[in-house]
């Protein structure tokens, strides 16, 4: 009995090294042959929709605390990560702006899931993030004034514009300032990205 | 003899696997809090990108005695149950310390980070959470002690005095007025601004010392671009000197204002209104032939400004966000650095210490470094457990000629070394 357990044991070792082997690149990354991954966005999405509202702290809410509050804007970007190397690829992290009306920035992203991009494939990874109307009314009044005097706009004009043409893709929005950290056995790629999804 | 023939192989592989899962587990995590999208996203997402490359820097470096630092950041959107929120996440996800960011949360979070013993170092550099022990105010407050918050730069209040002292020093001996009367200041900020608020009371006082006459002061909103109303009030007065405690954009229209309205004065701008974007929003102002003087306080050096370790600060930018031009790069990513490089020494000596813990990053970390040199044009950094202003002074510049330029170096404690010792801390 003693000897079958022993026996399972060590087939189970090798099977482990097996398996691990399997795993091992057949080419070794190198500054010379890491090609740079080929980032599209894919798409871009309003995953929930809730309108364009807002309300101050002098409202008195049905429930729950008085403040200032506006409608909510989730936003989901897909991008597709082409990796053209003969080894994985790891996407460390990403970063980068949403801009509405091209120079507007309303939101910077910082995604930190890790995702292997396996040798010669493509994978796709979600970015999510969400503003409201109380976040893009104080980004703003503080940092957007001069813009908005340019185009002659108040900051409500520009919200309610971003709030019900963004959901209708009637709007472009700008994805620029875009850093993708990739990583390949130790050596390390960051890829600039900007597009503008219409 | 069942439970054996199961047990002894999943404990192979526990032992197989679990080797190289320890492996990995050499990792320390430090939080971010930080605005991206939000009133201070300007310049907030510029600290938040800094702060990140500053990260890849230290680990690059060898992190923590070579534990590497896992940097995991959140934007707040400067709403501060969102910092509440996410300072509990980061908390559960059993981060040694945090990057915090503005005067809301860093104050929200005071008395929780000091419980709970959590580092909290952010760019809120309110005079009053240089205290670490309980203390009692000039107007005979007690205010607790802020023990576990902590920041790289000068305070506010350190900043105001700087900059009154530096234009007192370099510009009122050239005035036309210089030794006929005292020099006039006032003061522009939004009144219920905490962080504009600040130094008012420090600056008044200093303006008092070096034997000012100061006007009465403006409230000029954050979201300010027309300034018309203020400038007028103030030019019954007529100052010499105009301290800003806005940020940017309203320091830069009231700037504007002034330059248009034909109000002469000189300008002093707290730090979160002074940086590469103010000359290119003042315009004329600061640009023209006949641009007025404006100075500022510069904890840190501008983004590019030659100083050692800056080269880093340049090189880990362009190659962590090589979409972002050095152009458009500001003063806020040395800023993030500057408190990235303290975390990461005091982590360094507390690891060393065998105490890499909250307690043990603060009492054998911060509060054992002694003119501590992080470069980047800041002051050498100095915690006691009695007293965590880091600096005795600020560096004050000038645009002039289309560049920052240095004005002085003002050493408050040198200077003034009983105020500083007794009468300044705190407020």
């Amino acid at each position: 009995m003693k000897k079958k357990l022993v026996l399972m044991t060590v087939l189970l070792f090798g099977l482990g090294v097996v398996l691990t082997s399997c795993v091992t690149i057949p080419v070794k990354p190198s500054a010379a042959n890491f090609k740079a991954p080929v980032i599209t966005l894919e798409s871009f999405e309003i995953p929930q929709y809730d309108g364009y509202w807002y309300y101050g702290s002098k409202t008195k809410p049905t429930k729950g605390k008085a403040g200032n509050h506006g409608a909510p804007l989730p936003m989901n970007f897909v991008f597709s990560i082409e990796n053209p190397n003969p080894y994985p690829v790891l996407l460390e992290g990403m970063k980068f702006t949403v801009a509405f009306d091209k120079e507007f920035d309303l939101v910077t992203v910082s995604n930190q899931d890790a995702s292997w991009i396996p040798a010669g494939k493509t994978n796709q990874v979600r970015a999510s993030t969400l503003i409201t109307v109380r976040s893009g009314l104080l980004s703003l009044l503080v940092t957007g004034g001069y813009k908005l005097k340019a185009r002659g706009w108040s900051p409500w004009k520009a919200l309610e514009r971003w709030w019900t043409g963004v959901p209708d893709y009637t709007l472009p929005v700008t994805v620029h300032e875009g850093a993708f950290v990739f990583k390949a056995d130790g050596l390390v790629k960051v890829l600039p990205f900007e597009t503008t999804f219409k | 003899m069942n439970v054996k023939k199961i047990l002894i192989p999943v404990l192979a592989f526990v032992f197989l696997f679990g080797l190289s899962s320890m492996a990995l587990a050499k990792t320390i995590k430090v939080g971010g809090i930080m605005d991206t999208t939000g009133a201070t996203s300007d310049v907030g997402k510029d600290y938040a990108i800094g702060m990140a490359e500053a990260f890849h820097y230290i680990n690059d470096m060898g992190g923590i005695n070579g534990k590497k630092i896992k940097y995991i950041w959140f934007d707040y959107g400067y709403r501060i149950p969102e910092a509440l929120t996410k300072y509990k996440l980061l908390k559960r996800m059993g981060v040694l310390a945090i990057m915090g960011w503005g005067t809301g949360d860093t104050e929200a979070l005071s008395p929780t980070v000091n419980k709970d013993k959590m580092p909290y170092v952010s760019a809120s550099y309110s005079a009053h959470l240089t205290r670490p022990v309980d203390w009692v105010g000039r107007d005979g407050k007690k205010h607790g002690g802020t023990g576990y918050n902590l920041f790289f730069s000068s305070d506010y209040s350190t900043n105001a005095r700087s900059c009154l002292t530096a234009w007192f020093d370099k510009k009122w001996p050239k005035h036309p007025d210089y030794g006929k009367r005292k020099p006039r200041l006032a003061c522009s900020y939004m009144f219920p601004s905490p962080y504009a608020s600040a130094p008012i009371a420090a600056i008044k006082d200093h303006a008092k010392l070096l034997g000012f006459d100061v006007g009465p002061d403006q409230d000029v909103s954050l979201f300010a671009l027309d300034t018309k109303s203020q400038i007028m009030a103030l030019q019954k007065f007529k100052p010499d000197v105009i301290w800003h405690g806005n940020t940017t954009m309203s320091v830069s229209a009231t700037i504007r204002d002034c330059y248009a309205l034909g109000l002469r004065a000189d300008h002093i701008v707290n730090n979160w209104g002074y940086d590469e974007n103010l000359p290119r929003l003042a315009g004329a102002a600061m640009n023209a032939a006949d641009a007025l003087l404006v100075m500022g306080a510069t904890p840190i050096k501008f983004f590019g400004q030659p100083s050692d370790n800056m080269d880093n600060v340049v090189e880990y930018a362009k190659k962590y966000n090589p979409g972002i031009p050095a152009s458009k790069r500001l003063n806020r990513t040395p800023q993030a650095w500057g408190d990235a490089l303290a975390v990461w020494e005091a982590m360094k000596r507390a690891d060393k210490a065998g105490d890499l813990t909250g307690p043990g990053i603060m009492k054998k970390g911060f509060e054992t470094m002694r003119n501590f040199h992080i470069g980047l044009g800041a002051g050498d950094l100095t915690y006691t457990p009695t007293d965590h202003r880091a600096t005795t002074g600020c560096l004050v510049q000038e645009y002039k000629n289309g560049k920052f330029q240095e004005v002085e170096f003002v050493d408050l404690k040198a200077r003034w070394p009983k105020q500083w010792a007794s009468e300044w801390h705190g407020w």
